[in-house]
């Protein structure tokens, strides 16, 4: 699947979920395993940097 | 009390055969007795009963109740296809004490989930069983997510997890940090001296 879910959590720092081939939809993985409560975004898998040196420095604007 | 004897006894008068029936003993007896369709002389045989009480049916047998029976059904009579059965119909199977390929006497368990999945550059899911998702929290640090939630959290977290030409990586569940749920574990992926690093290999099952 070519897109991920996106969420921000208290201290700042982001959580990525990348979903497995489970048979469900990109909507429904978000409405079960984002935290109850997080606002969170789907993105195009292009949109996640490559480059994990830095992960833990990662924010969302 | 007198006694009627006789080879043949024709069941109805129409003047379509077909919708006669004939209760007969062949011409030349062979114990049987036939029930047919058409008219004395000219019947398309349906039923024979045998001197044993043995019962065959020309055509399909269509029950629309029960069928019970006091023994068994050899399996010698069961040679043509089973239906397909609703496996929720079925009652009183054994449970299975091992795996197929198990030997011994030990029982046997299968993995509740796994996954399969790469740590670094774009984190991706190789392959699983039961996870709708992992998380990416961090580098080294993941939560993965069950597609159907265990019995309950005190499952067994098993893995590994290996870097390209870095091989001292153990697969950590934070405990101190962090408690197993039965909807999700959390997993990390740590250089022996305990600093989290992303792994290209990232493998977990669960047991329980």
């Amino acid at each position: 699947m070519d897109k991920r879910i996106v969420y921000k959590n208290d201290d700042g720092t982001i959580s990525i979920i990348v979903p497995a081939n489970c048979g469900l939809t990109i909507e429904e993985i978000a409405a079960k395993d984002v935290p109850e409560g997080k606002e969170y975004h789907i993105v195009d898998v292009s949109e996640i940097p490559t480059d994990r040196i830095f992960r833990n420095a990662w924010t969302w604007e | 009390m007198s006694t009627v004897k006789t080879k043949n006894v024709q069941v109805g008068t129409d003047g379509t055969a077909s919708n006669n029936f004939t209760i007969y003993v062949p011409g030349t007896p062979d114990g049987t007795v036939r029930i047919g369709n058409g008219d004395a002389g000219a019947v398309t045989d349906a039923v024979t009963i045998n001197s044993s009480g043995a019962v065959t049916l020309a055509n399909a047998l269509t029950v629309t109740g029960n069928i019970s029976t006091s023994g068994t059904i050899p399996a010698a009579q069961l040679t043509g296809t089973l239906p397909a059965i609703d496996g929720s119909s079925l009652t009183n199977l054994p449970q299975p004490a091992a795996l197929t390929t198990a030997s011994g006497s030990a029982p046997s368990y299968s993995a509740r989930a796994w996954v399969n999945f790469n740590g670094t550059g774009t984190v991706a899911i190789r392959g699983s069983g039961n996870v709708t998702s992992i998380t990416d929290h961090g580098t080294g640090d993941y939560t993965i997510n069950f597609s159907t939630a265990m019995v309950d959290a005190n499952y067994s977290v098993v893995g590994a997890a290996g870097k390209t030409s870095i091989n001292l990586i153990s697969l950590d569940t934070p405990a101190g940090s962090y408690t197993q749920t039965i909807s999700e574990v959390r997993v990390t992926t740590p250089y022996v001296n305990g600093t989290l690093t992303d792994a290209t290999q990232v493998n977990v099952a669960i047991f329980g």
